[in-house]
């Protein structure tokens, strides 16, 4: 398995800064990227990706270091990388796109090219839409499409940006299974605003915020997190905790205890509003 | 793929049997190789199978060798290559735009001559032409012109190689056609030609600026270089411009420069930044 290592990994926008300072190792398995918009999360995976140069601080990907042009081809040689937009060619069939794109990552000879396509096809369930345009494809069959071009060349390391945003629940479960296979002998590293893909996939969760890595464990650690901290209560909390009805008709606050509310089992999400803050409880409630 | 329906026994007979038209066969073909209970319910090579449905599948949906690749191909520029040049659309409309602008530049310098502005048609052309293939290049490569673009920087291709080889075939296509429009059209004649050796400078002074710069802002600070020195000249030496800018002692000094522009970009190839920043 892959082992991505970030030491002091710092990026810069003017005088914004997205990334301070982040050390980080990634091992084998599915490990979730959380946090909440401008958290940095993109901006670590494009760097990771090799997309974007860093300010300061140092990476590797299986001991290569992407900074050293030489080693950085060799960096790319093990890493697929599905951005958040990734720009297909519209006009492009199924096939065409990844023929192309196999050609990028070096796959020259034509028979093996091929074998390569058909391959990833299956892999993400497009075998039958191979002659079809990008632009005809669902935006699930889209995402499965961006996944495929990221399988090529049996990548050891995959990076996915949001890959389940704007997916339906159908294709949201496809496309979890498909990433919970691949995690199974690859280094998959998942940037996501749903808790629920974590808890389904990750063995690991980082949770960032502000360019920082604020949180790094299991995602029953995250839960944990918040462990004797969440309530639930049949009226509405006073003051200026934040809360929100449930299902069961119950109110479910984080934080101090309500009059009259009992305490219940924390969730992920629970843990990973807990570490953010009120900001991103009044966040998730809007 | 993951198979919801199976093939029935008279079906399933009937392939056993041999008696189902090549169409049938072939269907019954594909589902086996998608369904693993058909295929235990009858027996077939599955690697003969898989061999067979593959050729099929890639028959039907591989791109097809287009005239002008299998042209390429005999000349001997790989299969893959060929692929990599041609099927970028940002590339295609760089190389379009380079098309247009050159024939363009020639048809209004040939209808200079015409209108007996002889002198003025050579110097317009002689000036505008290196510009045209730098611009191209420039429209080549970048996260400005190509959509795909953040996943194409993420692949071992990436950088140098690409660049390089999308400059190469831009610079060929625009020079290519200059020089026959050049040759073609009434106007400046053999001196036509004498825009070839600054394009070259232009071109691979870009290119060597791009290990710094990113290649618009390259190609824009020596296109803006070249257009401010030649008129210049143009407006200092009216009467002996075209000798002065593009006679022998000019274009040696031009082939000088481009050599160790050439120098530059060999010695620091591997400098191609093309992470954005």
């Amino acid at each position: 398995m892959t082992t991505v290592t970030v030491r002091g990994l710092s990026k810069h926008y003017g005088s914004r800064t997205a990334l301070h300072s982040v050390d980080l190792t990634i091992n084998g398995g599915v490990t979730g990227l959380l946090g909440p918009n401008g958290a940095g999360k993109s901006t670590l995976l494009r760097c990771l990706a090799t997309a974007l140069a860093p300010d300061g601080g140092s990476i590797r990907v299986s001991g290569f270091d992407p900074s050293v042009p030489a080693q950085r081809t060799e960096a790319r040689r093990r890493i697929g990388y599905l951005p958040q937009n990734p720009g297909l060619y519209p006009n492009f069939t199924a096939y065409d796109l990844l023929d192309y794109v196999a050609v990028l990552k070096e796959i020259t000879a034509t028979r093996r090219r091929r074998a390569e396509v058909r391959r990833v096809l299956d892999e993400v369930e497009l075998t039958d839409r191979a002659k079809t345009k990008v632009r005809k494809l669902s935006g699930g069959m889209r995402q499965r499409l961006g996944l495929a071009q990221a399988l090529l060349g049996d990548p050891a390391l995959v990076i996915l940006d949001e890959p389940t945003v704007g997916l339906d629940p159908e294709q949201r479960m496809l496309f979890r299974a498909l990433i919970s296979r691949l995690g199974e002998h690859r280094t998959v590293l998942l940037s996501t605003h749903q808790t629920e893909d974590v808890g389904a996939l990750c063995e690991r969760v980082v949770v960032m915020s502000g360019g920082r890595v604020i949180f790094e464990g299991s995602p029953r650690e995250l839960a944990g997190v918040a462990d004797g901290q969440v309530w639930l209560a049949e009226d509405p909390p006073k003051g200026n905790s934040a809360y929100w009805r449930n299902a069961d008709g119950l109110y479910r606050t984080i934080g101090q205890r309500p009059s009259g509310a009992e305490a219940t089992r924390p969730s992920i999400e629970d843990g990973y509003l807990m570490l953010l803050g009120t900001a991103a409880v009044a966040e998730v409630i809007r | 793929m993951t198979v919801e329906w199976h093939i029935d026994v008279e079906l399933r007979d009937q392939y056993e049997r041999g008696d189902l038209d090549p169409n049938r066969v072939m269907a019954v073909e594909a589902h086996m190789l998608a369904c693993a209970f058909c295929r235990g319910e009858i027996q077939v090579d599955f690697t003969w199978l898989t061999g067979n449905f593959s050729i099929v599948y890639d028959s039907i949906h591989a791109p097809k060798a287009s005239p002008a690749q299998r042209l390429m191909t005999r000349l001997g520029l790989p299969e893959h290559r060929f692929r990599l040049l041609t099927a970028t659309p940002a590339l295609r409309w760089s190389w379009l735009a380079a098309t247009i602008a050159v024939l363009g530049l020639a048809v209004a310098a040939a209808m200079l001559f015409w209108a007996g502005a002889g002198d003025d048609a050579s110097a317009l052309f002689l000036i505008l032409a290196p510009i045209l293939p730098v611009i191209a290049v420039s429209g080549a490569y970048g996260p400005a012109v190509d959509r795909m673009h953040e996943i194409t920087s993420t692949t071992p291709a990436a950088g140098p190689p690409l660049v390089l080889w999308r400059a190469t075939s831009v610079i060929s296509i625009a020079t290519v056609t200059a020089a026959v429009a050049g040759l073609l059209l009434p106007g400046p004649g053999l001196l036509a030609a004498g825009w070839l050796l600054p394009a070259l400078v232009l071109c691979t002074g870009t290119l060597a600026l791009a290990t710094v710069l990113s290649l618009p802002v390259a190609a824009g600070v020596l296109g803006l270089v070249w257009l401010t020195g030649v008129f210049g000249v143009y407006w200092a030496q009216q009467d002996v411009f075209v000798s002065s800018a593009f006679g022998p002692p000019a274009q040696f000094g031009y082939l000088a420069v481009a050599a160790v522009a050439a120098s530059v970009l060999f010695l620091r190839r591997s400098r191609f930044d093309v992470r954005e920043r």
